[in-house]
């Protein structure tokens, strides 16, 4: 008895939740600080905005599946539970990476904008 | 069979750790949005922006790193061992969670310094050139 499709099943349900959520969040608050790197220019701010966004769907959910190619072999319950916190864990923990990442890109992209704005 | 402590052991051992991470980011961010309207001098949108996407990097890397820590590697016989495993699990999360804390409440105050910092000079620049203030705020 294999219980590999449900291990899958459960998996890109709870994946596809999480990345979806997490990126409409990230949307939503993210906005700001484009629009403040494009100085107001509000059309350009939700195109680019938009762009990202599917640019986000397309890298995690794709990684989400290829994740699907290395599973190991489920054989009970105590596997099912692990294998699926170990891989949802480490996808999880990749989104922070990246989130955080993002985050100091904006950071110091704004810094500079505002240096070579005062001293202009 | 031993497997049913193991399994009897990741169920207890995941609403722990999520109602730990819930609770310790939840009193974080309550009061984080005083700092962070602190730091952008009272810019409220993008105080609640940054705030918020603080709150979800601090979510996004505990309960994964929770999740990733969650496998117990080595065979349990007997609830002694399942309470002892547990409670080195749950026990050095927790203390994870506090070094987490202490570092997102470190970044908060150096922020609050730097805005504090950049108030500073723009009034020295104001006091030099005569009331003629610089249009780009910080």
């Amino acid at each position: 008895m294999s219980y590999n499709i449900p291990a899958y099943g459960i998996y890109l349900g709870i994946m596809i939740f999480i990345i979806v959520y997490v990126g409409r969040l990230f949307h939503k608050n993210g906005r700001v600080f484009i629009l403040n790197l494009f100085k107001g220019d509000a059309a350009q701010t939700d195109n680019l905005n938009n762009i990202l966004l599917l640019a986000y769907y397309l890298f995690n959910i794709g990684y989400a599946f290829v994740k699907l190619r290395f599973w190991t072999k489920v054989t009970d319950v105590e596997i099912l539970v692990s294998s699926l916190a170990g891989n949802i864990g480490l996808l999880v923990l990749i989104l922070a990476v990246t989130h955080y990442f993002n985050m100091a890109l904006i950071h110091y992209l704004s810094k500079k904008e505002s240096l070579t704005f005062t001293h202009k | 069979m031993n497997n049913q402590f193991i399994v009897a052991a990741y169920f207890i051992y995941l609403p722990v750790v999520l109602v730990l991470t819930w609770y310790v980011a939840y009193t974080l961010f309550k009061n984080g949005l005083v700092f962070m309207r602190d730091i952008f001098n009272g810019r409220e949108e993008i105080a609640v922006a940054t705030n918020s996407l603080f709150k979800i990097g601090f979510y996004l890397l505990n309960i994964g790193f929770a999740l990733y820590i969650l496998k117990i590697n080595h065979v349990i016989d007997g609830t002694q061992d399942t309470i002892e495993a547990l409670s080195y699990k749950i026990g050095g999360f927790s203390i994870y969670l506090g070094v987490m804390l202490f570092f997102n409440l470190y970044m908060f105050f150096r922020g609050k310094r730097a805005a504090k910092q950049r108030r500073l000079d723009m009034q020295m620049m104001q006091t030099q050139y005569g009331g003629n203030k610089p249009e780009q705020e910080g």
